[in-house]
């Protein structure tokens, strides 16, 4: 009785089959996950091995070096002063190297390679301390600094901040070519002694020597060079607190302290790993709460979990004016005053902060003059108020119905609006857009362009509407006063105003205090009567540091942010 | 033996000739035609049906449903920015806001050292404290967390360097809830003492009337007085970063997706089955010329082209990137078409009947009617609905990089490139549009799937 049953007769070999394949499919799969791991083990530890952080910690805090890591919002295009443009140079450049004047902690311009200094009408004089060094040791000279700004003023170095140099006897001629530099108000009169002459006797010039532009290049180490000045680590020395020992281009910067520093007592870190370049906010959060950095900036949707976290949290006014600036080319639509004054009486730059924009640390924009310029004695801005303007529809419709007839049309073809690329200036740009079609029912179309582009455009003068913004260079509102003066290139919309212009005169060239003043006022008069702008914020940052590290400083002058003043608290 | 049923007497009758008709049931069934069957093969496949529901419901949505939800898209809603489904919307009627100077309006008594001037609401949150002798300043902090030690006090708001102040206004984004707000002492270096006060404030949602008739809350403004309740504009899905419906934001990218979805995929399958038909049907030099010319064109860097043909169509600042996008897809998707109808083709003209029907003498307008069509349809067929989910999602992804639609314009894309930035604190932003999107291409391609099973017999997916 050899009963079978024929169905699992036909499966046992295909059962066994797919049993044998299942297995081999199992042990290959097993065998590929394994190679993966390996595969990524080794290459991580290849990573390591040449990653930037080789060396040095790249925990947000190392005690026992004595060193923190933080981050670069982006890789400076390079090193050399007197080339240099952009904040994030600035940051490295006040950490790596030090001017005749330097900023202290609380912002105030003291000596740093200038032991004292002195201003006589157009003549200025500063004494240098002999114990400064490079980092090759030998001596910072007055011969220096005389060669560094000479040598910018050349027209051939094309330095795009040689206009802060302006100051200085014959410097803007040299700068155009029309003089050679020899004739530029600069001389060492000794190793260390430097006189400056100047055009007209200015009473910010000292403000202005803080500034980046101004820091020395040693003239036999840039000869050295050969035209690679400030391009790697080791085509620079340095002068300042610190020095960069490498320099990953796109991924990473190491400072570390300068032990020729003439000052070095007073700094107190040995070394600074800017071990990530990313200005990526979400990013900057993960590694600050992963231990990796020691100051984060955060952006309005991280406060929520930064206050659940207890994060201590400051806040930062970073001295940029952000403002809407009319296209003031007589082609232009914008040209005429009544369309300007009918959009600026719609515009609430109040809301615009509060409830759209929502980024704790901004300031509702109420004129080009920030907050923190100061007046006479107190604020300029307590001292000369801004009007009080609250928005209103109806007014604004009359002024649009007048600015049609002026300019003879039915209706008022789509504005452009030139915006930048970020977030923020895009939730602002559609904002407007709505704004103006709701109340005015005009259209406004939105060209977002970045950085490089939105400033080729305004240039040419391709728009209607422009989100502009301007941070001070030195700390004197004339940084901000002379923006629409009609000879400035800056002055994108081609604003040109003779009052206005007479009023900048007076701000340049005198030297009395309440006289400059009154002149910023009536600047500021005039920019809003014929609404040349419409402010719309101030910037301000909200940051978390580590709890760690204390003594960060950020200013709106020299060092955005500034670790020379740092030092580590080991926390329990 | 006996039993056998075959085996048995014979009889005479058995010799007689059949009538020719079988008691057997025919094995027949009436004749359907080739669609009827795939009509059946379809209506048999669940989710295929499901899927063709969801499309159906999807057109509704898109073009019924701005009739219904007439929200215009693109109108803000300051008072309900980023808010949640089915969120609270009760305000009450308020004097329109002042600025404050510090002294007027003060309603809390003065035996606090820190205490609120007036009820706070979502317009403003005043506080006024009493001097301390000694600072040089305070910091005011707003935290929605009860602050724990002086490190914790939350979200700084401003610096004061005047000791002398003592009052501030609060206006940064307030929402109806619960707030601590802490004025710590700064010394003149601008560092904390360590002294603080905090007071909490139950933030209550505020509307003037100006608003309010602004918004057409209500049908009469005038009639409103301060202290009324009115209830704010309904939001069922909630709002953008910028207070706009997204009900009405979803439906508008809807239109903008089946727009790109529906019309790229119609044109460029007609394109490609007229391409692949020639080659295929004409044959030897001309089809290795055209089909060299289709390998050409699949090796085309798509994202390249788009930016070239946007920059062409001389696409200026905040105008619709939308018809670049088109006919970027139009030229550079059809290929795949082409080359499956040339398969088809191929094979259908080597098939007997085709050499039948030829010998007969057929003429070459009667094949391509009768044969090469209707036996290709099915592939075409299933290739469209397939093009379509892939055509959305090219859209979705460009306007989600930015190449697509201009503000205020929506699209599923570019909400989603939107909510990404606030998808910790807002989520409905980014999923809302990003489940429409995944609802959308999942739906097409399974009824593709069920099309394909269902129209071509050869390609059927064992199941």
């Amino acid at each position: 009785m050899k009963q079978e049953d024929p169905t699992a007769y036909t499966k046992a070999p295909g059962d066994r089959l797919t049993h044998a394949a299942g297995k081999q499919l199992a042990i290959y799969a097993l065998a590929a996950v394994a190679l993966l791991v390996a595969v990524m083990f080794v290459l991580n530890a290849l990573a390591g091995l040449t990653s930037s952080a080789a060396g040095m910690s790249s925990m947000a805090v190392d005690v026992e070096n004595n060193t923190i890591t933080s981050y670069l919002r982006e890789e400076p295009p390079q090193m050399d002063s007197m080339r240099a443009s952009d904040a994030v140079s600035a940051i490295v450049m006040y950490h790596v190297m030090e001017g005749l004047l330097r900023f202290d902690a609380d912002g105030e311009l003291v000596g740093g390679v200038a032991e004292r200094w002195e201003q006589d009408g157009t003549n200025v004089t500063f004494w240098l301390r002999d114990n400064a060094r490079w980092s090759n040791g030998e001596p910072v000279t007055a011969h220096d600094f005389e060669f560094a700004w000479k040598h910018l003023l050349s027209p051939s170095v094309g330095s795009q901040y040689a206009f802060i140099l302006y100051p200085i006897l014959n410097a803007e001629k040299a700068n155009n070519g029309e003089v050679s530099t020899d004739e530029v108000g600069v001389e060492a009169i000794d190793d260390f002694t430097l006189q400056v002459t100047l055009e007209t006797p200015i009473a910010y010039f000292d403000q202005m020597v803080g500034y980046v532009t101004y820091l020395p290049v040693n003239e036999e180490f840039y000869h050295q060079t050969a035209g690679r000045y400030g391009a790697d680590a080791d085509q620079m020395i340095y002068n300042g607190p610190f020095m960069m020992t490498s320099w990953v281009h796109g991924a990473s910067m190491q400072l570390v302290k300068n032990p020729y520093y003439w000052d070095a007592d007073r700094i107190k870190l040995d070394g600074i790993n800017f071990a990530h370049m990313t200005s990526d906010s979400n990013t900057l959060l993960n590694l600050f709460k992963d231990g990796q950095i020691a100051i984060a900036d955060l952006t309005a949707e991280m406060l929520d979990e930064a206050m659940l976290r207890n994060w201590s949290l400051n806040q930062f006014m970073e001295g940029t004016v952000f403002y809407t600036e009319f296209n003031h080319r007589p082609e232009r639509l914008t040209s005429n005053y009544n369309l300007r004054k009918a959009l600026s009486l719609v515009h609430d730059s109040s809301e615009l902060v509060n409830r759209v924009i929502k980024l704790p640390g901004y300031l509702p924009g109420e004129s080009l003059f920030p907050n923190w310029i100061q007046g006479v004695e107190g604020p300029f801005r307590e001292e000369y108020p801004v009007p009080n303007s609250p928005p209103d529809v109806e007014l604004a419709r009359e002024h649009l119905a007048l600015a049609l007839e002026e300019l003879g049309l039915e209706e008022l073809p789509p504005l452009v609006f030139l915006s930048s690329e970020t977030p923020v200036a895009r939730i602002q740009a559609e904002y407007y857009q709505e704004v103006f079609r709701r109340d005015l029912g005009i259209e406004l179309l939105i060209d977002a362009q970045i950085f490089r582009q939105r400033l080729q455009k305004m240039t040419d003068g391709e728009f209607d509407l422009v989100g502009a913004g301007w941070g001070p260079d030195y700390n004197d509102p004339l940084t901000f006063a002379d923006l629409f003066a009609s000879w400035n290139l800056n002055n994108r919309g081609r604003y040109s105003n003779p009052a206005l212009d007479a009023q900048v005169r007076i701000a340049q060239t005198s030297l009395d205090r309440k006289e400059r003043l009154d002149a910023f006022g009536e600047i500021q008069r005039i920019l809003l009567e014929d609404v040349v702008i419409m402010p719309d914020y101030e910037r301000g940052y909200v940051y978390v540091t580590d709890p760690q590290v204390r003594g960060i400083v950020r200013h709106v002058f020299g060092s955005e942010t500034d670790f020379t003043h740092a030092w580590i608290e080991p926390g329990e | 033996m006996e039993n056998n049923p075959i085996i048995r007497r014979l009889r005479p009758a058995d010799f007689e000739t059949l009538t020719g008709r079988s008691s057997a049931p025919a094995l027949v069934r009436p004749s359907r035609s080739y669609w009827q069957d795939a009509w059946g093969r379809l209506k048999a496949n669940k989710r295929a049906i499901v899927s063709l529901f969801i499309i159906i419901g999807l057109l509704v949505f898109t073009f019924i449903g701005p009739l219904v939800w007439r929200v215009n898209p693109s109108l803000q809603d300051i008072d309900q920015i980023s808010i949640a489904p089915g969120a609270d919307r009760r305000a009450v009627i308020v004097e329109p806001f002042v600025a404050w100077d510090g002294i007027s309006g003060i309603t809390s008594s003065e035996d606090a050292d820190l205490w609120l001037a007036e009820a706070p609401t979502t317009q403003s949150v005043r506080l006024k404290w009493r001097t301390v002798p000694g600072a040089e300043g305070y910091r005011i902090y707003r935290n929605i967390y009860e602050p724990q030690d002086e490190f914790s006090l939350g979200l700084p708001l401003i610096t004061i360097n005047n000791a002398n102040l003592n009052y501030y206004e609060d206006r940064l984004d307030l929402s109806p809830q619960t707030y601590y707000y802490s004025v710590a002492e700064i010394n003149d270096l601008g560092q904390l003492t360590g002294d603080y006060e905090t007071v909490s404030a139950d933030v209550q949602r505020v509307i003037t009337v100006h608003e309010a008739s602004q918004r057409n809350l209500v049908d009469d403004p005038s009639t409103l007085r301060p202290g009324d309740d009115v209830l704010l504009s309904w939001h069922p899905l909630g709002t953008d970063y910028l207070g706009r419906d997204m009900l009405a934001r979803l439906m508008a990218g809807a239109r903008v997706s089946l727009f790109i979805g529906l019309l790229a995929p119609l044109f460029f399958v007609a394109f490609g089955v007229l391409y692949g038909a020639t080659s295929g049907f004409v044959g030897g030099r001309v089809d290795a010329m055209m089909m060299r010319f289709a390998d050409f064109v699949v090796a085309l860097p798509f994202l390249l082209f788009m930016i070239l043909f946007q920059v062409v169509f001389g696409i200026g600042p905040g105008e619709s990137g939308i018809l670049p996008m088109l006919v970027a897809l139009i030229i550079l998707s059809w290929p795949a078409t082409a080359r499956l109808v040339r398969g088809q083709i191929l094979q259908i003209r080597e098939e007997a009947y085709v050499s039948a029907a030829r010998l007969l003498g057929a003429s070459s307008q009667y094949l391509i009617l009768r044969h090469m069509i209707p036996n290709t349809l099915g592939v075409i067929l299933v290739t469209l609905t397939f093009a379509v989910p892939a055509a959305i999602f090219t859209e979705a992804f460009l306007s989600f990089i930015g190449m697509g639609v201009a503000p205020p314009t929506a699209s599923w894309g570019s909400m989603c490139n939107e909510g990404l930035k606030t998808m910790l604190t807002h989520p409905h932003e980014l999923i809302f549009p990003a489940v429409m999107i995944s609802i959308t291409v999942l739906a097409f391609n399974l009824l593709g799937d069920g099309l394909r099973d269902a129209l071509d017999a050869k390609m059927r997916s064992t199941e």
